[in-house]
């Protein structure tokens, strides 16, 4: 039996045979090594997955194929069985990979999105034109130091954040935690280039965060869900919108390049985030409405965070050639404000979460400006 | 020619003083707006020879690692505090000792450099019908390879994120690892899925218990041991004899891409093994404690629960016999016993250049472990 891959959607599959259970857990658990036929050893003898698209290659999702590609509801084990493997009867747990259920963390999208993060990879050493980030005036030279800063400790948290995870998302859900490690690995490319950009010219790092989000992104307990919501979401989205007008307004071309790369990677990071939510509800909708009740204190923080003068300074100072222009960069600050709330409000709505109307005061204000030039969206 | 730190020559437009005081008459607070003590030092990467590397960039108070962290809120090493930051890391690991190693910056430089695609960076093409024996054996083994590949994955977040990020290096390197462990996973499952097989048994080694494991190490440097020295060494060993269990071009290019990865692994374990045993040396009876149930672990070849693929008995032992032997298992089996061996002894050169060599000539190393080396 030769297999195609299956490119079915997963919902309109067809359900999988009566004695699926039985084949998976037992049966073939009971076969001894001196049985003679090598094909009993596995459920699905005669597999040959094959490359969808030749130019990609043999992708994570083309291997999908009959039951390996079957995306179980929930994880029956906690221990690290490979999905579609023969389960060794009365195997123990191994503790952690305690989110068991594909509404708490998965996405259609984390396998492509893990293909496309190996395809696009890069360094910070020898691909970025390193010789173009002299020169610059110091005022601009020191604010783009402390915008590096905050970039860092934001990876770090991110870092941190993602990190401690690894050890409770249930393996049956390779996908996502394959996708989730080049999520961790950008994030340690990011702090690498923004910490050797803040070195390059002798600026180092400047001052630390004031760290309100950081706190409850790392204080976030209560589920992957949450934490990728806050991570990826919140955070991703100012984030995303910082490194866009960086972009533009990066004032060497080294800065422009640096934004643009870490860009992309955090677009798929936010890409699977929004996935997964809006999957989530459509696995559990109940959970729209209370997740509209919990960012209510999230965005109470990031209002904290938001107060601080600091950042917005900084990118003052860029946006506007210097300190001398720092009238003209706030006016796009502010611009950079609203986008930012408005990318924020629309991916929540995307996924389910309707927090326009409802949404902190703090940040209410930036979406009732007068509506003026966007950047690169 | 590495990296080049030179005094920047250029002029300031308008003194630093002047524009503060501009900005802060037009309600602006500039109290971040400061320089350093690195200030004007620029980097000149020679872009021919690695370009600008992590090791390059870490001068000044910012290069400054400290024994013991008192970073509590996240900050990058060397940035300037904030007196109302919250608290948000309550990380564990907070001696330098516990986690470093002198070469974390460029073993994380080079997991960038060697970056590979399983999707196209193995050529797939080449696979073709094997006998259903041999391709049980290479689809055992990379079930096998999948279920491992998760531990030495998982394990290292868990230690990232109660790690100071005064010691990013370290935990960027562990990132890097993750990243590895991603796409062995992956290959591997990709393999077993690619050429008729499919997956076989999970594997009985990394089944839970009662402690004594990478899993439920309670201490950086004996997670380390566990999973670097023994652990990803004794399948290095196995990767490096991969030309002799591939029966095509691809699995050659599996077995020699993940070696690459996991010889940094490797290292990682053996340098910072080494750092800890030049830093603390008090504490270098608790690691040859640790060596000991190490090599008890190893069991080469006595049991059924060893993490040792290579094990005699079981089946990813049986399944390594008939790649070897290309389906003759007394064949196998003595080539088998020869990688053992190679396993062993590389176990043992990884364990003196952690600076722990003395065992080996103290008799303190087991019996079974010398003989078996002797044989």
């Amino acid at each position: 039996m030769v297999l195609t891959r299956d490119t079915t959607p997963r919902e309109s599959r067809p359900a999988l045979p009566d004695d699926f259970a039985q084949r998976f857990g037992a049966q073939f658990a009971e076969l001894s090594a001196e049985s003679g036929d090598p094909r009993e050893f596995s459920l699905q003898w005669g597999t040959r997955a094959k490359p969808g698209n030749p130019q990609a290659g043999l992708t994570i999702d083309d291997i999908n194929v009959g039951l390996y590609g079957h995306i179980p509801d929930r994880a029956e084990s906690r221990n690290r069985i490979p999905r579609g493997a023969i389960a060794l009867k009365g195997v123990t747990d191994v503790g952690g990979y305690s989110v068991c259920d594909a509404h708490r963390l998965w996405s259609d999208q984390a396998g492509q999105l893990y293909e496309e993060a190996i395809q696009s990879r890069w360094q910070t050493a020898t691909d970025l034109p390193w010789d173009t980030g002299h020169g610059v005036p110091e005022d601009v030279e020191l604010a783009v130091c402390q915008v590096a800063t905050e970039l860092c400790q934001q990876s770090q948290t991110e870092i941190e954040a993602i990190s401690k995870w690894f050890r409770e998302l249930n393996p049956i859900y390779h996908e996502v935690k394959l996708h989730l490690a080049c999520n961790v690995f950008d994030a340690a490319r990011m702090f690498d280039g923004y910490y050797k950009r803040a070195m390059l010219n002798g600026g180092g790092m400047l001052l630390e965060s004031t760290g309100y989000l950081n706190r409850i992104i790392q204080e976030c307990y209560s589920g992957w869900t949450e934490t990728s919501t806050l991570l990826h979401l919140v955070r991703g989205s100012f984030t995303h919108t910082i490194l866009r007008y960086l972009t533009t307004y990066g004032p060497t071309q080294l800065d422009r390049e640096l934004a643009g790369r870490c860009l992309a990677d955090k677009t798929r990071h936010i890409a699977y985030a929004m996935d997964h939510l809006r999957f989530s509800f459509s696995k559990a909708p109940e959970r729209a409405g209370a997740y509209a009740i919990s960012l209510v204190a999230a965005e109470a923080q990031v209002a904290r965070d938001e107060a601080d003068h600091v950042l917005w300074e900084a990118l003052a100072v860029i946006f506007g050639g210097g300190v001398r222009g720092m009238d003209e960069g706030m006016e796009i600050v502010k611009r950079l404000r609203r986008d930012w709330v408005n990318d924020y409000l629309d991916r929540m709505a995307w996924a389910g979460v309707m927090r326009r109307a409802g949404v902190h005061p703090a940040l209410r204000q930036w979406i009732e400006e007068p509506d003026t030039e966007a950047v690169g969206s | 020619m590495p990296t080049e730190m030179r005094e920047s020559e250029q002029q300031p437009a308008e003194p630093l003083d002047q524009l503060l005081e501009y900005g802060r008459g037009n309600g602006y607070q500039l109290d971040w707006l400061r320089k350093r003590e690195t200030w004007g030092n620029e980097l000149h990467p020679d872009m021919e020879h690695g370009g600008l590397r992590l090791q390059d960039a870490e001068v000044g108070p910012f290069g400054e690692v400290p024994d013991v962290s008192d970073n509590e809120t996240g900050r990058p090493r060397g940035a300037l505090r904030r007196e109302d930051a919250p608290r948000v890391g309550s990380y564990r690991v907070k001696s330098k000792s516990e986690i470093w190693m002198r070469n974390a910056a460029a073993l994380y430089e080079e997991a960038l450099t060697r970056q590979w695609s399983s999707a196209t960076d193995v050529p797939w093409e080449t696979l073709k019908p094997l006998p259903d024996d041999i391709e049980r054996a290479e689809c055992e083994l990379a079930t096998f390879l999948s279920d491992v590949e998760f531990v030495a994955g998982d394990v290292p977040g868990r230690w990232i994120s109660d790690t100071s990020p005064d010691f990013f290096e370290p935990r960027m390197f562990l990132v890097s690892q993750i990243m590895d462990e991603a796409r062995h996973l992956d290959v591997f499952r990709k393999r077993a899925l690619a050429n008729g097989g499919g997956l076989m048994q999970q594997s009985r080694a990394f089944a839970g218990g009662f402690g004594s494991s990478i899993d439920n190490a309670r201490d950086f440097t004996e997670m380390s041991v566990r999973l670097h020295i023994s652990g990803e060494g004794l399948i290095l060993s196995v990767f490096r004899m991969g030309e002799r269990m591939a029966y095509n071009d691809a699995e050659k290019e599996i077995y020699r891409l993940c070696g690459s990865d996991e010889s940094r692994h490797v290292a990682f374990g053996v340098m910072h093994l080494r750092y800890l045993a030049e830093a603390e040396p008090e504490r270098k009876e608790e690691i040859h404690c640790l060596l000991d149930e190490v090599e008890a672990g190893l069991a080469i070849g006595e049991g059924t629960s060893s993490q040792n693929l290579l094990t005699r008995v079981g089946s990813t032992g049986s399944s390594l016999a008939v790649l070897l032997g290309a389906g003759n298992i007394e064949e196998g089996e003595k080539l088998a016993q020869a990688m053992r061996q190679r396993q062993i002894k590389e176990y043992i050169q990884r364990v003196k250049v952690s600076g722990f060599g003395e065992r080996f000539e103290n008799g303190r190393s087991g019996p079974v472990l010398m003989k078996y080396v002797a044989g």
